[in-house]
Formats: C-alpha cells, sequence, structure tokens
C-alpha cells in the first residue's frame, strides 16, 4: 500500500459538515442590500421574425428598474468556439426555440420583474420550423443561421489507417444503428447569478457555473469590458454534469442590468429555465459498419453520425468530434473512418453533457460488439479482452495511452459479478426475462487544449503560508461543482506539507485568483492536482530552507510529517527558534511543548526570515495528438478506462426493467480519495442508467418541451437504483499526479451499452432507439414474435 | 415557481366551507387540500407573451399566454385526440387565477378512518394517501386501495396529498381514485342545502371535470363491506418506480361465493385509459356465476381491453395501454381470486 | 392582505405577517434566512425542500405558510446540536453520501422522519423512503449506506 497518510484514503469531504447543516451557500441563497430581481423574457415560438419590440408597458409599470433588450446589449455574436460564434445576448431578428431569450427586466422583487416581462409586446412573424435533425440538411429545409448552410453547424470527416484494408481482412461484417434522445442533465440547483458593479467599475459576479474563467471571458467579450474589469465567483454548486460549463443569457443579462441600475441584480431559473436553456446532452443518430475476423481481432470501424444540436452552436463542435475521436480507444482499432456532422433545429441548444459526445457512440459500438460475439460463437468478454489496448499503446487517431488498467477492470468486473457463472455458453443468450450484459468505456482525463487557441496554463494554484503561522490557504480557480475538487486539493496540500485537512483552508472557483479552465472534461484532479502539488512543495522548499538557514542544517535533511518539522539526519537543536516562537506567544495558551519543532512554529520562524510565504504552481499539457484537422479534440494527458456488467430482470408481459445490479471497474490512475472515486463512477451509473431506461426531453409538433419538469423528465429514484458496486483500478498514471486520472465521466461510458447488451439477453431482441421504455420492448417483441410467424 | 395573488380563507366547520365555496362561486374560488395539485396548476407561467393564435396555449390574465405544460403532477392527462396539445385540455377554472382559496387544514373531523354501521369504512376526505398506506385494516379488507397509494407519487406526495383530493381532481390516472371506483364507493358530497351520496365511478366526467356543485365539498368516501370471500388488487404500471404517473392503472375487486368460486361479484377499475377512469363494464357478465380458472380469466381481461379507449400520448400508445389491460387485468384477477380465497 | 401567523421553527416561536399565497419555502428562506433547506423545483418533483411540519416531512414549496399556523417546523438547521453533527448528519459525512449537497437537506429530513418511525428500517424500506427526493450525484448508494449505518443494520 501507499506510504501517504492521506491520499489514497477515505478522508470525508471538507464541504460536507456545512453541507450537511445547511450553512453551505449556494448563489441563490446570497443577498445583498438593495437587490433587484430580474426576469427574462423567452420566446414562445420556436422559429419566427420579430418585428418590433414595444417596452414601454413594462418600462412604466412601478418597480421596474430597467427593461434591456438588445438595443441594450448590442448585437455583436458571441459563443463557445470561435468559429461558431452564433449567439447574440437578447433575440433581434429571429428567435430559434421556445425559450430563446428577447428581453431582460430588473425590478424590486421577482412578482414585479414577472408582469413586467408579461407586458413587453413582440410583433412576430412565424417562420416553418426545422425540428428533426435527420431531415435539417435537405433541401427545401427553412435555414435557421446564414452561416450554417443546409444547417450544418459543423462537419468532420476522417479517415484513419485503411477502411478498404480492414474489409478486406474481416470476416464478419454488420452494421447497425442507434438512436438516442436529447437530455437534460437534470441538476438540482436551477442555474442562479448575483451580480453587482462597484464604484470603480468592477464586475462581480456570483454564479452556479462550472467553468468560472471562461464565464469571465465571455462577459467581458460581449459585455465589452475589460477581462480584468470581471470578476467571477462560484459559490456552492449543487451538480453541474456540462450544461453550466457554458455561460448563460441569464449570466449576460443580470450582469447587464447591474450596469444598467448601479444595483445588485439576481437572477434564478425556474426548474422550466433550466430545460429552456438546456446546452445538455444532444440528439445522436449513429450508423455503425464494424468488421471483425474470426479471432476476434478487430479489423474496422465505419462510422456515421449526425447530431440534432439545436439552435446555436455552443460547445457542440467539440461534441462531433468527441463523438468519432473516442471510439480509438479502449480496444486496438487500426482502421477507423468517422463522418459526423451536426444540424441546428429549432429546440434548445445542446452542449458538453457527461461524457461529452461520446456516450451513445460508445453504447452502440458495445453492442456492436456483443452482436459480433454472438454471431462467432464467442463470449463478449473473451472478445473485448482480445482487443484491448495495453499501456504505451497508441490509437489509431494519434491518442497515446501512458496507463491502461482495461484488462484489469474488465477481469474484475467478470469475476466480481460472476459472469462466468451466469452467463455460461458463450454466446447464447436466454430470453427468460432474467440478463447480464457487459460493455468498456474510455475517457479524456483533461481536454489537451483550451477551448479557445491560446498558449495559456490550464491552471495555475497560489498556496499561502499564514503569516501567523500554523496553516495554509491555498487559492485556486478550480471549480468544485460538487465533484468534490476542493476536497482533492485540500488532500494534496495536507499530504505535502504534512498537515491535518484542518489547517488548509481552500479558497477556490474565484477568477481573482488564479487561472483555471474549470470543471469540464475530468480535467481538474490530473491538471489542478499537478498545480497545487507544485505549489505546496513551492512552500515546503522555501519553510524549510528558512528553518534549515536558522539551524545550520541542510534544508535536504528536513521535511514535513504530522505537523511536525522531521530530522532526517538524527536530533537536532532547535531550542532557540521554540524559544523565539514562544516569547512571542505570552500569555496564550495551548503553545507548543513536545519534543519536535512544530509546523506552527516553523512557518511563523520561515516567515520572520522571509516574510509572506507564497507558493505557486501551474500546468498545461504538452503539446498532444495528431495534425490532422481536428485532431485536438480527444486528447489528453491520459486516459481514463472503465468495464461494467449491468443485471436486469425484464417483465416480458409489461416490458418493465428491473436493474438489479450493476458491477463497474473504473482505472483512475491512482484514488486521491477512494470515497469520492466511488462516489463519481456510482453517479456515472444512475446518469446512464436513466439515460439508457427513462431519460428524454421530449416535444410537440411546435417545438415546445412537453416535459420540462422533473416529474416528467424522469431522473431514476432511490427504487430504481440496484446496488451499484464500484471498483477501483489503479494503472498509476505516469502523467498524473501521485498517478492519478479521470473518473468523473470515465465511469458513465460502458452503463448504457451493459444495460443494452444485458436487455438483449434477457429478452432475444434489440432495441435500436433510446430510451428503452416498457413500451418499446413490447413491441420489439411483438415484432420478432410476428416476423417468426410470417417466417413460417 | 411563483403563485399569484389570492387570499386564503380558513374555515372551522364543513358548512362554513360550504357556505364560502357558494359566496366566492362567482370571483373564482378553489379548495386548498394537500396542494399537491392546486398549487402547482395555479403557478405563474415562465413563458408570457402575447402571440398570434398560438394554438394550445394556455389564456392567461393579461391576456398572456403560457407555455407552461399542465402536467399536474401525479396523473395522466392524455390528449383528447392524438397529434393535439397537451394544453388544451386545461380545465375551465384554470384559465382565471382564483381570487380566494379555502384551505381545509383546520377541518381534523375529515381526516379520519373508521367502520361504518353495514361493515363498511368510511374514509374522511382529508385523510392523507400517507395515512391510508399506512392502515392494516385498509390493507387487509380493501387491498386494492392501499397499492393504490403504494405508489402514488412520493412519500412526499403522500404525506400531503389526500384522499379527497387525488379523487376531486379527477385526472384519467389517479392511483387512489381508480380502486375507489373498483371498491364501488361511495362519495359524500356536502353542500348548502345539504348532503348526497354519489358512486364514484360517476363522479368524474372529463379530466378535471366532475358532478360536484360549485357549493359542494367532498367530505367522506365510503366503501362498502368486503365480504368473507372477496379479494382486490392494484396495480400502477410506470416507467419509474416513483415519482410517477401511471401508464396504465388497473384495480380489481372479486367477491367469490366460496374459496375456489364461483365469482359472486367482480368490478374492474382502469386508470389513464380514457378520459376519466373506468369501470370495464364488460367484465361481471363474463365472469359473474363462473369459476375464475384460468380460461374465464383470460376471456375476462380480454373484455376489459375491450371496454377502454385510450389515447397516445407522451406517456404511452394505445395500442401498449390496450395490451397492457388485458395482461394486467388477467394477473389482477388471478391475485385477487387468490386473496378471496384466503380472506377469513 | 398580510395576514398574522404564528409558528415554531426549529424549537423557538415566530410570528409572523405573511401574504397569503406566501409557501412555507419563501418563509423560512426569504423571512427567516433558514437556506439550508432548498429550493430544486418549486413543484414537489424533486424534495430539496423537505422540512418536518409536526414530525411529518412535507414539501415546503407546496405548503402554504397559512397551512402551518400554529404547528412546529423542523428544518436541516436544527440537527445539529451545540454545534456537533448528530448521528445521521455525521453518517452522512463520513460515508460520502454528500457531493453537491444540493439534495443533502432534503434527504436528511425525510430519513430523519423514517428513524423516528422505525428506527432500525431495512434497506427497501430506506429506499422506499426517500423515493421522493432526488439526487443526481451519487447514485443513492451511499446515502443508503448512510442511512443503513444509523439503523445499525450495515454488518451483512
Amino acid at each position: 500500500m501507499s506510504d501517504y497518510k492521506l491520499l489514497n484514503t477515505r478522508a470525508p469531504r471538507v464541504d460536507a459538515v456545512d453541507k450537511a447543516t445547511g450553512r453551505a451557500v449556494y448563489t441563490d441563497d446570497l443577498k445583498r442590500s438593495g437587490m433587484l430581481y430580474a426576469a427574462l423574457l423567452h420566446s414562445p415560438l420556436a422559429h419566427a421574425r420579430i418585428l418590433n419590440i414595444d417596452t414601454s408597458r413594462a418600462q412604466k409599470l412601478p418597480g421596474v428598474k430597467a427593461v434591456v433588450t438588445h438595443h441594450e446589449a448590442g448585437i455583436e455574436p458571441y459563443g463557445v468556439s470561435p468559429a461558431r460564434y452564433d449567439e447574440t445576448i437578447f433575440c433581434h431578428d429571429r428567435v430559434r426555440y421556445v425559450g430563446d431569450e428577447i428581453a431582460a427586466v430588473a425590478a424590486v422583487d421577482l412578482d414585479t420583474a414577472l408582469q413586467a416581462v408579461s407586458l413587453i409586446k413582440v410583433d412576430f412573424e412565424e417562420l416553418p420550423l426545422v425540428l428533426d435533425g435527420l431531415t435539417a440538411m435537405d433541401e427545401g429545409q427553412p435555414q435557421l443561421h446564414e452561416m450554417y448552410e443546409k444547417n450544418i453547424c459543423a462537419e468532420v470527416n476522417w479517415h484513419f489507417g485503411d477502411i478498404e484494408q480492414g474489409r478486406k481482412e474481416a470476416d464478419l461484417i454488420r452494421t447497425d444503428r442507434l438512436t438516442s434522445k436529447m437530455q437534460d442533465a437534470a441538476f438540482l440547483e436551477p442555474q442562479s447569478v448575483l451580480a453587482e458593479v462597484d464604484s470603480h467599475g468592477n464586475l462581480t459576479m456570483w454564479s452556479s457555473t462550472q467553468a468560472p474563467h471562461y464565464v469571465q471571458r465571455t462577459l467581458a467579450m460581449a459585455l465589452k469590458i475589460p477581462l480584468h474589469k470581471v470578476r467571477v465567483i462560484k459559490p456552492a454548486v449543487g451538480g453541474g454534469f456540462g450544461p453550466k460549463a457554458s455561460c448563460s443569457t441569464g449570466e449576460l443579462a443580470t450582469c447587464l442590468l447591474a450596469m444598467k441600475t448601479g444595483k445588485p441584480v439576481k437572477l434564478t431559473f425556474d426548474r422550466e429555465q433550466v430545460f429552456l436553456h438546456s446546452r445538455a446532452r444532444h440528439q445522436f443518430f449513429h450508423t455503425m459498419t464494424t468488421g471483425i475476423k474470426k479471432d476476434g481481432t478487430l479489423s474496422f470501424l465505419e462510422h456515421q453520425c449526425i447530431l440534432d444540436g439545436g439552435a446555436y452552436a455552443s460547445f457542440g463542435i467539440a461534441t462531433v468530434y468527441y463523438a468519432g475521436s473516442l471510439l480509438g480507444g479502449p480496444y486496438r482499432l487500426k482502421n477507423m473512418k468517422y463522418d459526423g456532422r451536426r444540424v441546428v433545429t429549432n429546440k434548445p441548444a445542446c452542449g458538453a453533457q457527461r461524457g461529452h459526445g461520446a456516450v451513445i457512440a460508445r453504447a452502440l459500438f458495445e453492442v456492436q460488439l456483443d452482436r459480433l460475439a454472438e454471431e462467432l460463437g464467442m463470449d463478449p468478454i473473451e472478445l473485448r479482452l482480445r482487443n484491448v489496448m495495453e499501456a504505451g499503446e497508441t490509437t489509431c487517431n494519434e491518442l497515446f495511452v501512458s496507463s491502461f488498467g482495461m484488462r484489469e477492470a474488465l477481469e474484475a468486473v467478470r469475476d466480481s459479478a460472476t459472469w462466468r457463472q451466469k452467463r455460461s455458453q458463450a454466446g447464447r443468450i436466454r430470453r427468460n426475462g432474467k440478463g447480464i450484459g457487459a460493455a468498456c468505456g474510455f475517457f479524456v482525463s483533461g481536454a489537451g487544449y483550451p477551448i479557445y487557441r491560446s498558449q495559456t496554463y490550464h491552471c495555475t494554484v497560489i498556496t499561502k503560508v499564514d503569516d501567523v503561522g500554523g496553516g495554509v490557504t491555498v487559492m485556486s480557480g478550480a471549480a468544485d461543482i460538487g465533484q468534490g475538487s476542493d476536497t482533492v486539493l485540500a488532500m494534496i496540500t495536507a499530504e505535502e506539507l504534512g498537515l491535518s485537512l484542518d489547517d488548509v483552508k481552500i479558497t477556490s472557483g474565484d477568477t481573482a485568483l488564479s487561472v483555471d479552465l474549470g470543471a469540464y472534461s475530468s480535467r481538474t484532479t490530473l491538471m489542478t492536482g499537478h498545480a497545487c502539488r507544485e505549489a505546496a512543495q513551492d512552500v515546503k522548499r522555501q519553510i524549510l530552507a528558512a528553518v534549515g538557514g536558522r539551524l545550520g542544517v541542510p534544508p535536504e535533511t528536513l521535511d514535513l510529517r504530522d505537523g511536525l518539522v522531521v530530522s532526517l539526519a538524527g536530533d537536532i537543536d532547535f531550542s532557540a527558534l521554540r524559544e523565539e516562537y514562544l516569547k512571542e506567544h505570552k500569555g496564550f495558551r495551548d503553545l507548543p511543548s513536545g519534543p519536535q519543532l512544530t509546523f506552527r512554529e516553523a512557518s511563523r520562524i520561515a516567515f520572520l526570515e522571509l516574510g509572506s510565504i507564497v507558493g505557486t504552481g501551474k500546468y498545461k499539457p504538452p503539446k498532444l495528438g495528431g495534425s490532422f484537422k481536428g485532431a485536438t479534440v480527444g486528447t489528453s494527458p491520459a486516459f481514463g478506462c472503465s468495464a461494467q456488467i449491468a443485471e436486469v430482470n425484464i417483465d416480458l408481459e409489461t416490458g418493465e426493467v428491473t436493474v438489479d445490479r450493476i458491477t463497474g471497474a473504473h482505472d483512475c490512475g491512482f484514488a486521491i480519495n477512494m470515497t469520492q472515486v466511488e462516489g463519481q463512477m456510482q453517479g456515472s451509473m444512475m446518469m446512464g442508467m436513466g439515460e439508457a431506461l427513462m431519460e428524454q426531453v421530449q416535444y410537440d409538433q411546435k417545438g415546445r418541451i412537453v416535459n420540462a419538469n422533473l416529474a416528467e423528465y424522469k431522473i431514476p429514484t432511490s427504487l430504481d437504483m440496484p446496488h451499484l458496486e464500484a471498483i477501483v483500478v489503479e494503472s498509476n498514471e505516469p502523467h498524473g499526479p501521485y498517478g492519478a486520472k479521470e473518473v468523473g465521466e470515465g465511469a458513465i461510458m460502458p452503463v448504457i451499452p451493459s444495460i443494452l447488451n444485458a436487455i438483449y439477453d434477457a429478452t432475444g431482441v434489440r432495441i435500436e432507439e433510446l430510451p428503452i421504455t416498457p413500451e418499446r420492448i413490447i413491441a420489439a417483441l411483438h415484432a420478432a414474435k410476428n416476423a417468426l410467424l410470417d417466417s413460417k | 415557481m411563483i403563485l399569484p395573488q389570492f387570499d386564503v380563507l380558513v374555515p372551522e366547520t364543513v358548512n362554513e366551507a360550504c357556505a364560502m365555496l357558494a359566496e366566492h362561486a362567482e370571483h373564482g374560488v378553489r379548495v386548498l387540500a394537500g396542494g399537491t395539485d392546486l398549487l402547482v396548476n395555479l403557478r405563474r407561467p415562465i413563458i408570457t407573451q402575447h402571440v398570434p393564435r398560438c394554438d394550445g396555449c394556455r389564456t392567461h390574465p393579461e391576456g398572456a399566454v403560457s407555455s407552461t405544460i399542465d402536467c399536474t403532477m401525479w396523473e395522466s392527462e392524455p390528449l383528447m385526440a392524438s397529434g393535439g396539445s397537451l394544453r388544451t385540455l386545461l380545465r375551465d377554472q384554470e384559465k382565471t387565477s382564483p381570487e380566494f382559496l379555502v384551505s381545509l387544514h383546520k377541518l381534523k373531523e375529515l381526516k379520519n378512518i373508521r367502520r361504518s354501521d353495514d361493515g363498511g369504512l368510511r374514509i374522511g376526505a382529508l385523510t392523507t394517501l400517507a395515512e391510508i398506506q399506512r392502515s392494516p385494516e385498509i390493507r387487509q379488507d380493501y387491498t386494492a386501495l392501499a397499492e393504490g397509494t403504494d405508489n402514488l407519487g412520493s412519500p412526499l406526495v403522500r404525506n400531503r396529498g389526500t384522499l379527497g383530493g387525488n379523487i376531486v381532481n379527477a385526472r384519467p390516472a389517479a392511483d387512489a381514485a381508480v380502486p375507489t371506483i373498483g371498491l364501488g364507493a361511495m362519495l359524500t358530497l356536502h353542500g348548502k342545502s345539504g348532503t348526497r351520496s354519489v358512486p364514484a365511478e360517476g363522479f368524474p366526467t372529463a379530466p378535471g371535470k366532475t358532478i360536484i356543485e360549485p357549493d359542494e365539498l367532498l367530505t367522506e368516501i365510503v366503501y362498502p363491506l368486503s365480504p368473507t370471500y372477496s379479494g382486490s388488487a392494484y396495480y400502477k404500471l410506470a416507467n419509474r418506480k416513483a415519482l410517477e404517473i401511471s401508464t396504465v392503472g388497473v384495480a380489481v375487486w372479486v367477491i367469490l361465493e366460496k374459496p375456489g368460486g364461483p365469482v359472486a361479484d367482480v368490478r374492474v377499475a382502469l386508470g389513464a385509459v380514457g378520459p376519466t377512469p373506468i369501470l370495464a363494464k364488460s367484465v361481471p357478465a363474463v365472469l359473474i356465476g363462473k369459476v375464475p380458472d384460468k380460461a374465464a380469466i383470460a376471456e375476462a381481461a380480454e373484455a376489459a381491453a375491450g371496454d377502454c379507449r385510450p389515447i397516445d400520448d407522451h406517456r404511452g400508445s394505445a395500442w401498449y395501454r390496450v395490451q397492457m389491460v388485458e395482461v394486467l387485468t388477467g394477473r389482477l384477477l388471478k391475485i385477487a381470486v387468490e386473496r378471496a380465497g384466503t380472506t377469513t | 392582505m398580510k395576514k398574522i401567523i404564528s409558528l415554531t421553527v426549529n424549537g423557538v416561536e415566530h410570528e409572523l405577517a405573511v401574504e397569503p399565497r406566501r409557501s412555507l419555502l419563501e418563509l423560512l428562506r426569504e423571512d427567516l434566512g433558514l437556506t439550508g433547506t432548498h429550493k430544486g423545483c418549486g413543484i414537489g418533483d424533486c424534495g430539496t425542500c423537505t422540512v418536518l411540519v409536526d414530525g411529518v416531512a412535507t414539501f415546503s414549496c407546496l405548503t402554504l405558510a397559512i397551512q402551518v399556523e400554529g404547528c412546529s417546523i423542523e428544518t436541516v438547521e436544527s440537527l445539529a446540536e451545540n454545534g456537533r453533527l448528530n448521528e445521521l448528519q455525521q453518517a452522512f459525512v463520513d460515508q460520502g453520501a454528500i457531493q453537491c449537497g444540493f439534495c443533502t437537506p432534503g434527504m436528511l429530513m425525510t430519513s430523519t422522519e423514517l428513524l423516528r418511525r422505525n428506527p432500525h428500517p431495512q434497506e427497501p424500506e430506506i429506499r422506499r423512503a426517500i423515493s421522493g427526493n432526488l439526487c443526481r450525484c451519487t447514485g443513492y448508494q451511499k446515502i443508503v449506506e448512510a442511512i443503513k449505518t444509523v439503523a445499525g443494520e450495515n454488518d451483512e
């Protein structure tokens, strides 16, 4: 086992007590004196020309302090990807989805603000709608944006290796399809914003965001103020899972209203607005053709995908690339072709969500592997084991895998779930309602490049020793959105400095503290972890140098452990330092008295020598990936991988699905915090299970969401979730701090396909459309029965 | 969520409540019991905007329309015709915000479960669904009702929601109303001019609509005596195991002449397969007088499927619902017959 | 239009003037500053606003303040005693039942009701009891484990 005191343990989260007592402060808990309340005017139509906006009645309503539209906000486009700036703060000529923002109001209370919004008169000319992603590119379809010909917002055409060669080598080739639905991340805290401008023109915005840095940039750009005049602070955040990574109109509008009124302004989304704003998972239409040799070796993958991205680009450019690139692993696959297109439609914009872009692609590919295994008469786990990559290999799309516990993870779930007993006959399925299925996954451990082109460090960390001695404060821009990054930073710092967690104070999620690209692409533990470790080591070096100097011993003979300065070269006389410390603290109680110099004394003595002691750390990945177009997406300093087995029980008469157990193993390199790694895995299992079985944003024919609430957008409840077994695999990632890499998103990859494969085992029918509702199962069983009758 | 302005009246007695309802009927008044449906329906819309002929949108005071979905929480609101908009079905009274709510929280006399003189059961309308779920007496003698509450909404909904509310809301999928119809209950309506008793199955007339008069309050639900050889059962079919609106709900009540049959009486009530919960009318003719064996039950289940007229909506297709009525009726008849045979 | 009501919140009696439409959730968060009770949906779908009303787990978003006149309300802020976490809170902290923490107060109040009614619930009863409280982070696994710890049957 490790020699670490704290790392690799189950230390409780540093914010857990505050969250268990109600003391944790989320954005909507904040109040400022004189604060105004904002409301947004959303488009009721999915596609229309704006002929006129009349705000006069709203302006006159008593209590209204400001009404803003595109007249105040301007019409300069902004967005996530610089090549696809396709949004304006408010719509000016057209609305493109039900919910598109047209105006905002600040008033003395929410009631007045909402009433004012209802008094704004907008004249629309309705335009024909594009609601179907599959036909959005067809001739004659209305076009949503001038810049997107045929409504194609992004297109990827990749060819790695030689597909034709792969086709020649294959003994068995099959083509399959899978369609998903738009998802909602369904985090429990609706977005909330509080903005305020001080007397120097500095804009401060508290927001429920995953990416303070990107939001800071977007605010500065869209609101036309210098970057250094914008500060974004992230209080406690009630989950993000992707959609909170992009700057929202709510954030922009609230800041604009604060600038206009000179008062603090707050806006908290209603749950319905969370759905309207969306920026969650796209709808995917995948088609894959995979070839395999008789011995189970994969020979090629030809993959087409259409992504329905809703009205704007958001993070969707990255999404269409990820949908292709992350099939490069975890199996050896020499020949891969990918043609992906992201189209725009008159629905809320889609963006990133846990497992960005790769989840449904992974689901279909893993289903294909099972179907190929069945045709070959081979055990599906055995087929996977024959193809898994090992550490040191590079995928056909030039992703280098520096550590890889894929084989270990797959064997772990196979054995833990007693796969062999439950599914003894290779290639045979049961059709008796009980099923078991397996799948694997592969994911980045931090995006190799920032979303904007830059040589920027991806994160910096500043660790400052208390001038009075005793503890340290870690300052970081990293965003703890519930995943536990603050705890990881505290554990790393405490470990390096030999301190207890209580002596490490974490301040984070604030753009005034440091640059950090934010909580997305499962990057924080690896990247900010590196920077945090470096900052702590910097602090340690300075303290030991100062103390060593005073003691007349080489600093390298000293170490910090258990709150003490430890001499590695025999006993040393530190009485002069203690005397000095005690002299400073006459009348204090609880003074150091033991036989060793404490960190409290040492850090104070070092301050007396050096003044404030500040350590800094920084991280950016080396140049990664190939040189082909779009090669940056999918690159990462390290890759996580995972395997899962799902066991299901299906009522063959009603189609009801009960998931009895999910066993997952994930290679996180090294578990900084064992409990948190399991927590990320279990949360991923839940989200994946919801997506497989029940979650879907549904629209009517006018483009309105018919289930914009948590009653009818169904996420699994405690009764739906089975026992979730999480097995942690540690492959010691050479590019990660202490060997650590991601777990936040990778663990969702195998969930959907393991359930799909289990359902097939239980029913003998394959369903090509998610979610797999009871009705879809019954319909598929009927179709299979009728087909059988026809053939007789 | 933000609620519109209204005043809340708090009667101390049932008569006072009825008087308040009568007095304010013209200005818009609604009864507030558990609040789990009413307050959701009253909330102000997020999308408010004048739109040229936005058909299907809800008209809101001040002429604005809302695209807020009226998915009242736990019950099905099937479309009148497939392909229609969800919002076309809004109850008339929701088109305008009420000026008054009459909150019943002080009417403790409507919160009880007791035996009636003839051995039946009388449940006060304000009895919460959780209280019904936890009553051993109900589970023993009126199992379908207990099972109806088992998966209704969530524990939090059941703690707050009332039996009366579930019935008066008149949602087609109401999980407590369906077994109430299946068990042949009578509803006591108290009005300014007196009290009347009506059969539960005739009470709802359309989604959200009932025969209740503006000054009337549902005060009590009266379940008939559960005979010696009788058994009942309810099943809620849905996509997840809590917080759900039923795709189909089926309640069955069987009375046998003796253990093993023949059938003396039978009632099958169906939820979410019509504009209101319905009674499967052709089942008794198929089953009464017969030994409830596999063939008889299968025939009865088929008859139940023939009685329902579901529509396609976002919760399920008509095709699937008809299939499920047959499957579930068959299963529940078998269970109820077993229960009838073992009743002491 | 405001009405005067009195109620007890976490053992302290309050007399407040409230609008008839004011929800208990708004009263707690805005009038009393008890922001530990959260608003995840406002329409009874998520359970983050759960408090105890006379011991019964209740969503405060769909309860009007007027309806709880004279009642005793308990919120998450009442659970710790003398600055020390109670057994259930400690179990949530120790077992990793808390991630983003937004569901936590409601989850704690619902399980408090459960454990008062039945101090030793088995896992199925625990899962049933919290089935109206959504959590998007944990898959419920560690929440169930934490409640089981307190229920004293985590031995299997």
